[in-house]
């Protein structure tokens, strides 16, 4: 009797046990697709790929899965687990990870790192193995001369951003609003190849540069570059910066007294960081691409939703366009199931329309989404140009530094 | 290019608000560097730690930024003691002091690493910084940042005060007798391993000090630590191990380099500057430009 | 043995697992390559990033126009070049004076690179077109650190060897005894520099862009650990304390994402406290 209640409670207590497991599986069932990618946790890059990446990769496998999980073609939905190491910011050590997901962990998908010299390193190895990676955080115009089949990137690259940035201000200067223009830019790869698509671009749209000139990464003191600027009169500052030295050079504008009337920045003018470091940022412009504001099919949903996992807005550039690579690689996916070298077809040969909009690749470039300017107005990062897209128009001359 | 006095005024009084910074960091690291021979390069970390505690107390509990110099200060003090106590007496009491410095350099590098990583676990990778004083100061045809011209000023009061200390006091003395003699200095009875902790917590706390000074200016991250680590070893080699005058104005020279190498080419120059006068000082005077 | 195992390796070894041995194997160069002056010398230097930076950026320069593995001989070259003028200038400094000069040597090149290619060609940095594939890589690799090793076994018994541990004990002396110091210290410095570079020539496909920012003082501080955790006072020391690191940080990397670098932080600094002559202690009985 003792013993048999003793087992009867035994069975009672597992069976408890296994109700939420039940559940779980009823939720998602099937075998887990393995999603795999490192992300730079430590070192120099942990900070952008905290901010724009590593966040919507795994807003994307929390909403998936409360689903039920990833729809594949066939086989319903399965729960996406992922295959995530840190890469140390090591090029070296994510080249190999990858090479290690491809061939040891055998995963069904990757999604790339953070950052143009991890993709640099890792897009060979993605055509090697065959998996196709959508890039949402590499600019550079030697990704085409790369011309590497299953490597695709999703930002506007520095040509036609550079070129949307003269077109504002060719109109800007038709109005009157401004004369002359000073360019700063980061000594390296990022802002010496927007800094080369500049020249061109602002000379065809007959603006008068005043001053071009370069800083180290790394810079912790911009004060002369702008003081010069100043001196020279320029009213249109335009700043190739990474975060960093973006911050800098804002704080250090205020400081040498320096209010242009256009006062444009790179990387991280569309972190919510930098608004609210600057009490609002009011009037400052920067690179953009998105905001809550556009009228794409889901782009609240999105912001709500990465408001409620982190407590933190999505940034108004790079953000939006990772969550898309996600929604382009899971409608892939529902569409021809797994099979890579069909989704790699899929995504040569389709429009997708995402959160941010739009996107088509041709020869790995998206080539469906403008470049765009933003201008922090009232709290939002307004997009002012190009007109089909703005969501707001452009303030100038910026008011005073809050 | 002329030279106005306009651009004199700017060079000079820029370089030495960017030298105020490196002088006192750099004397910290010379309190262990020259006295001890232990390179410790996870110097630059308790400077992070000191900004991070200054941003913490500052954005989360209101504390003036400049008051929490009193906490910072004392805090990496104690810890400067502790590690002392725990890890580099053992080293520095053996008999083997030529593995010395190589052990201890080790030793160093660990403890980097678990800094970084704790840092990085309570206060993340993402940026973090605030706003404080950050107004324009107008002054001789130029305007200046009113914080820049406060941390340096802080620093640089910080350096001289400790630099009389250590002329004036009985501990002064006895820690510079141990630079120059550490056979004699042992003869006469002086006590190593209380003077070393001492040094090692002093040299932490300005570390940390000039980190709550530094978060005023720039963002922060976990990884911000060790370019100053290089900087503030730049700066004692030029001014000669050990010798802390030497350390005060090395620093304020390469301040001022640094920033006349902006001013008059480039920024692109700045750093090739500071490496170049380096490389050709030691080159020329192989024991820093102030060392014996 | 060993070596069979080694050169037989990437024909039966999944392509990750080949990874991390050239990824080991190119620290155990750099780490041997470094030992091989600074041990017996005691010169602590902090010049192999701007050594293997050097070789790396010039394979990346000429890889497209030569054959390999010549870009990783020119890569060898340069690295030798620098150091030739480098220890000409420097060799006369002691202790850390000695450590922050060549520390400042990747800067410095590091920062002249960018300023004499955006000024001149206008670029910053080298696409690795058509790279060697992954076992031509290996097996470089493998010569390099093959090279280094047996040079740094044979060395300490030449005439040369002799006059380095002489000029470590007592450099004064060494010199009223008729050594050539200065010749010698040059030689032997670029010898290992040559190494360095090779290994970064070597490795530089692995990133398929490349740009100054591969004069990285990080690799110096890595193969400083490298070599002193496993005792820079013998040969096997060095190559024991690049596997030991190598195999512990991708185990910590795995299986422990968020605390990786704790791990690593805590492991050195028990060694220290447990083992005064570093890796190469446990090897001996009885330690010097």
């Amino acid at each position: 009797m003792t013993m048999r209640r003793r087992a009867f409670l035994k069975t009672a207590a597992a069976g408890a046990a296994t109700i939420p497991l039940l559940r779980t599986r009823a939720r998602a069932q099937g075998k887990a697709v393995r999603v795999g990618y490192t992300m730079s946790a430590t070192g120099p890059y942990a900070v952008g790929a905290s901010i724009t990446q590593a966040p919507n990769y795994m807003l994307w496998q929390e909403q998936l899965n409360a689903q039920g999980g990833l729809a594949v073609k066939g086989e319903g939905r399965r729960p996406i687990e992922f295959v995530t190491i840190d890469d140390r910011s090591e090029i070296e050590t994510a080249v190999r990870f990858y090479e290690k997901m491809a061939t040891d962990d055998k995963v069904d998908l990757m999604l790339p790192p953070w950052g143009s010299a991890m993709n640099f390193a890792i897009a060979p190895v993605a055509t090697k193995y065959g998996y196709p990676m959508i890039g949402p955080t590499a600019i550079s115009g030697k990704f085409k001369e790369l011309a590497l089949p299953y490597f695709y990137t999703m930002l506007v690259q520095p040509e036609p951003q550079m070129q949307a940035v003269a077109a504002l201000l060719k109109e800007l200067r038709s109005q009157g609003k401004i004369k002359k223009v000073a360019v700063a830019y980061v000594n390296d790869l990022f802002g010496i190849e927007l800094n080369s698509a500049t020249g061109p671009a602002f000379k065809a749209a007959g603006l008068e540069v005043v001053d071009t000139k370069s800083y180290p990464l790394g810079a912790k003191d911009l004060s002369p570059v702008l003081r010069g600027f100043k001196a020279a009169g320029a009213d249109v500052f335009v700043g190739l910066t990474y975060p960093p030295d973006n911050i800098l050079a804002t704080t250090q504008a205020k400081e040498v007294d320096w209010n242009p009337a256009v006062f444009f920045t790179g990387v991280g003018t569309a972190f919510p960081f930098y608004r609210d470091r600057f009490k609002g940022a009011e009037g400052v412009m920067g690179i953009a691409g998105w905001n809550p504001k556009v009228k794409f099919p889901g782009a609240k949903e999105y912001f709500d939703a990465h408001v409620k996992k982190f407590q933190k807005e999505p940034d108004r550039w790079a953000s939006a366009f990772a969550y898309a690579s996600l929604q382009i690689l899971e409608r892939c996916v529902g569409e021809v199931g797994l099979d890579r070298p069909k989704i790699k077809a899929m995504l040569d040969s389709t429009e997708f329309q995402t959160v941010a909009g739009p996107i088509k690749f041709v020869k790995g470039e998206n080539v469906a989404t403008p470049g765009m300017v933003g201008q922090w107005q009232k709290n939002e990062f307004e997009l002012v140009w190009p007109k089909t897209w703005s969501t707001g128009t452009a303030v100038v001359p910026k008011p005073d530094w809050a | 290019m002329t030279v106005s006095p306009t651009l004199l005024t700017d060079v000079v009084v820029g370089g030495l608000t960017t030298g105020g910074i490196y002088a006192l960091v750099a004397l910290g690291l010379n309190l262990q560097y020259g006295l001890m021979r232990v390179l410790n390069v996870a110097h630059g970390e308790f400077l992070m730690l000191g900004a991070y505690l200054t941003y913490s107390l500052h954005t989360g509990w209101g504390v003036n930024p400049l008051l929490t110099l009193l906490i910072t200060g004392p805090t990496a003090f104690a810890v400067g003691l502790a590690l002392h106590r725990l890890l580099y007496a053992r080293l520095l009491s053996g008999d083997a002091t030529e593995s010395l410095e190589s052990r201890s350099l080790l030793l160093s590098f660990g403890l980097m690493f678990v800094i970084q990583n704790a840092a990085l676990l309570i206060w993340s990778a993402d940026l973090k910084g605030y706003s404080y004083l950050a107004i324009p100061l107008r002054w001789l045809g130029t305007v200046f940042p009113a914080n820049r011209l406060l941390a340096a000023a802080i620093a640089l009061a910080l350096g001289a005060a400790f630099y009389v200390y250590l002329r004036a006091s009985l501990t002064g003395k006895a820690v510079r007798a141990l630079m120059q003699e550490p056979e004699g200095a042992r003869l006469v009875g002086i006590r190593t391993a209380r003077i070393h902790a001492l040094c090692f917590g002093a040299g932490l706390a300005m570390s940390a000090i000039t980190g709550s000074l530094v978060s005023m200016l720039f963002e922060l991250t976990p990884f911000m630590g060790l370019p100053y680590t290089v900087t503030a070893l730049v700066v004692v080699i030029l001014g000669g191990l050990g010798n802390m005058m030497g350390c005060l104005l090395a620093g304020l020279l390469l301040g001022l380099v640094e920033t006349a190498g902006v001013y008059l080419a480039s920024s692109d120059i700045r750093l090739i500057s500071s490496y170049a006068v380096l490389a050709l000082i030691l080159i020329l005077k192989p024991s820093g430009l102030f060392g014996r | 043995m060993l070596g069979g195992a080694l050169v037989v390796a990437p024909l039966v070894l999944p392509p990750y697992y080949r990874s991390l041995g050239l990824a080991i194997l190119a620290d155990v160069a750099l780490a041997v390559s470094w030992a091989l002056f600074s041990g017996p010398t005691r010169y602590l230097s902090l010049a192999t990033g701007a050594f293997f930076g050097a070789g790396a950026y010039t394979t990346a320069v000429v890889l497209a126009k030569l054959p390999w593995p010549l870009p990783v001989l020119a890569g060898a070259g340069v690295a030798a070049a620098m150091a030739l003028l480098v220890g000409t200038l420097a060799l006369r400094l002691r202790g850390p004076y000695f450590a922050v000069f060549t520390f400042g040597l990747a800067e410095l090149a590091k920062h002249t690179l960018i300023w004499f290619e955006t000024g001149v060609t206008g670029t910053v940095g080298r696409l690795l077109l058509n790279p060697p594939g992954p076992s031509a890589l290996y097996y470089t690799v493998l010569a390099v650190a093959a090279a280094a090793v047996t040079t740094a076994a044979w060395l300490p018994r030449t005439r040369w060897g002799v006059a380095l541990i002489g000029i470590g004990a007592d450099e004064e002396r060494a010199e009223t005894l008729g050594i050539d110091t200065t010749r010698i210290k040059i030689g032997v410095f670029a010898l290992s520099a040559a190494f360095m570079g090779a290994t970064g020539g070597a490795m530089a496909p692995r990133w398929t862009y490349l740009d100054p920012q591969v004069f990285n003082p990080l690799v110096s501080f890595q193969t400083v650990i490298m070599a002193l955790l496993g005792g820079a006072g013998t040969v096997a020391g060095p190559a024991l304390g690049a596997v030991f690191l190598g195999v512990l940080s991708e185990i910590l990397l795995l299986k422990f994402r968020y605390f990786y670098m704790l791990g690593l932080g805590v492991m050195l600094i028990v060694v220290v406290l447990l083992l005064p002559t570093g890796l190469a202690g446990l090897l001996r009985r009885h330690p010097r």
